[in-house]
């Protein structure tokens, strides 16, 4: 059973669910660079990035009203968006295993 | 062959039917924007050509001839690959030749049909002759069989010149994607008289054909395209096909539930349905992170400037279009309102665009450059390169306002209509009514007739870029075999 959005959290469910797809893309990409161009300097951008999917995904969860099972759903989100850039990282050094960043 | 000249006998014959299939998709895509475009207005004049050409006719022309523009484009960029991938010439190239004239005369006469016989009774007939009448798929059903013998074809074509070639994970993978091609189209090709049943199946081609089976096909040929523009190796772009395949079907073909949500399917869908398209925007981000890495490992050192740029924002594209577009309004506690709203048609605009026509005008370059007999189309061109650049950036300025516009307009729809008025037939012109409706059709219009500019100067640069080049195309794949 689902408990549809109410008239006033309309906008926020709107924005924090783009919000949480932008933020996972920034976290992902600032990660991958980060490591790609050895600028270590990036990393807590990445996580500052994380960070604002974590909220996001918590205002989502909220405006809704994601409650019951579907916390599930809010829990394989966080989840997977904290992980999945380590390892697509990983895939990427492993496919690419011969390879050093600009090599062409 | 001569650098920088027009030499079709120069290609091979694979290429040489990919490029008929290319020209008429281009003139298919300047139908959809002009069909578009007349709809648009409507928007603003709903009286403008009423009773000689209706919206719903517009819409449908429009509609249809993007999903054969991006079918002939997908077609097209198989054959041209087909040859060099398998190593030996296409089998069935004379059947290929014959399958693409049917199509092409069966898609004109289909067109005809739609113009001239806008309304009349639903029969058996008219199903058969003239319009099936599922939104989207509204081809005959004489059309129905004759596009599916042409795909048949067309996978016997692939299938057998890789059998009697050389198989590669890119083959194999593009192989099993046709079957799957033609024979999801099926699902479309029956009735029943229980509507939620009909509704069941006609999902099946709307959604698995575009969020599956589509994907997957653009997934190899932006593997083909990595190898061919940026040099990339092709065990690493097979293995991340791999992975993307696995992932775009384990979160796709469940994710197909966002569809059933209001069509009277049981509840269990709803959760199946928010589960499954949560989890859809993952391989979009991982083909970014990807596509990020692959180009910058690289050093953006490419042979073919503006199809790595179109590569590029297919990537961003599909992640944004498909991805964020797509999750905004995909869990049932908020789609529950925005279904089939202005919403829908903004996820639309930019997920085709940035999923399938960006992939498909790379590919438009990569031909351009080998019908001039490898010509280079790398930095420093002629003017810089200029008429590539801001056809790149109309169109996507163009599509990405649309998708903005269109977007006020769904939120405003979702809210008037269906929240506050609860989807009343009042509530509908409340909504249709409302200043930010008309605004945001009247920036639509505006940001239509730049995605237009922005296809004129394709065509131009098209038909122009590296004519008179004396210089050859980077060689990306310096010391290396075109081996499997």
């Amino acid at each position: 059973m689902i408990d549809p959005v109410d008239l006033n959290d309309f906008f926020v469910g709107f924005f924090a669910s783009a919000m949480v797809v932008v933020a996972g893309a920034l976290y992902a990409g600032t990660f991958a660079w980060s490591r790609l161009r050895a600028l270590p300097r990036l990393m807590p951008w990445a996580y500052v990035a994380y960070a604002v999917l974590f909220v996001s995904l918590l205002v989502l969860s909220s405006a809704l009203n994601l409650s019951g099972y579907w916390r599930v759903l809010l829990v394989l989100l966080l989840l997977g968006y904290l992980l999945a850039p380590h390892a697509i990282w990983h895939l990427c050094r492993g496919t690419h295993g011969e390879q050093t960043p600009g090599e062409g | 062959m001569s650098i920088g000249e027009n030499n079709l006998q120069g290609l091979n014959g694979g290429q040489r039917l990919a490029v008929k299939y290319f020209v008429v998709a281009l003139a298919l895509f300047g139908a959809q924007l002009l069909f578009g475009l007349l709809a648009g207005l409507q928007y603003l004049k709903p009286d403008l050509l009423y009773g000689v050409l209706d919206f719903s006719v517009n819409r449908m022309v429009h509609i249809n001839a993007m999903v054969v523009w991006m079918l002939y484009g997908f077609i097209g960029s198989v054959y041209w690959l087909l040859e060099d991938e398998s190593g030996t010439n296409v089998v069935g190239l004379k059947l290929g030749n014959l399958a693409f004239w049917v199509l092409t005369a069966a898609v004109g006469v289909v067109v005809l049909v739609y113009l001239f016989v806008q309304i009349g009774p639903g029969t058996d007939t008219t199903l058969w002759l003239i319009n099936e009448g599922r939104e989207y798929i509204e081809a005959p059903r004489w059309a129905d069989i004759g596009i599916v013998a042409c795909v048949l074809i067309f996978f016997f074509n692939v299938a057998a010149t890789f059998m009697k070639g050389r198989w590669s994970g890119i083959a194999g993978v593009l192989v099993l994607d046709l079957v799957a091609l033609a024979g999801l189209y099926l699902a479309g090709m029956f009735y029943t008289t229980n509507v939620s049943v009909d509704q069941y199946w006609w999902w099946w081609v709307i959604h698995l054909w575009v969020e599956a089976t589509w994907e997957v096909l653009v997934g190899c040929i932006m593997a083909w395209g990595l190898i061919q523009t940026l040099g990339a190796k092709r065990r690493i772009v097979q293995t991340w096909l791999y992975i993307e395949v696995a992932l775009m079907f384990g979160s796709g073909i469940l994710g197909l539930g966002h569809h059933y949500f209001w069509i009277g399917t049981p509840e269990y869908w709803l959760t199946i349905g928010g589960f499954f398209s949560a989890l859809e925007p993952v391989p979009l981000v991982a083909m970014v992170v990807h596509a990020v890495y692959d180009a910058g490992s690289h050093g953006f050192r490419s042979s073919n400037h503006p199809a790595l740029a179109w590569l590029i924002a297919h990537a961003f594209g599909n992640f944004f279009g498909a991805g964020v577009w797509g999750f905004m309004h995909t869990l049932p506690q908020i789609n529950l309102y925005t279904h089939g709203t202005q919403w829908s048609a903004s996820h639309g605009h930019l997920a085709f665009f940035g999923a399938y026509a960006t992939i498909n005008i790379a590919v438009f370059y990569i031909a351009v450059q080998g019908a001039r007999g490898g010509v280079w189309m790398s930095a420093h061109l002629p003017g810089n390169g200029w008429k590539w650049k801001w056809a790149l950036a109309l169109l996507n300025v163009g599509v990405v306002g649309m998708t903005v516009a269109l977007l006020i307009a769904g939120y405003e729809q979702s809210f008037v209509e269906r929240a506050i008025e609860g989807s009343t037939w009042a509530g509908y012109f409340a909504g249709q009514n409302h200043p930010w409706f008309l605004q945001a059709m009247h920036w639509r219009m505006i940001f239509g007739w730049v995605t237009l500019l922005g296809f004129a100067l394709l065509v131009w640069d098209l038909f122009t870029i590296g004519a008179g080049e004396t210089r050859e195309a980077r060689d990306v794949h310096p010391g290396e075999a075109a081996t499997a």
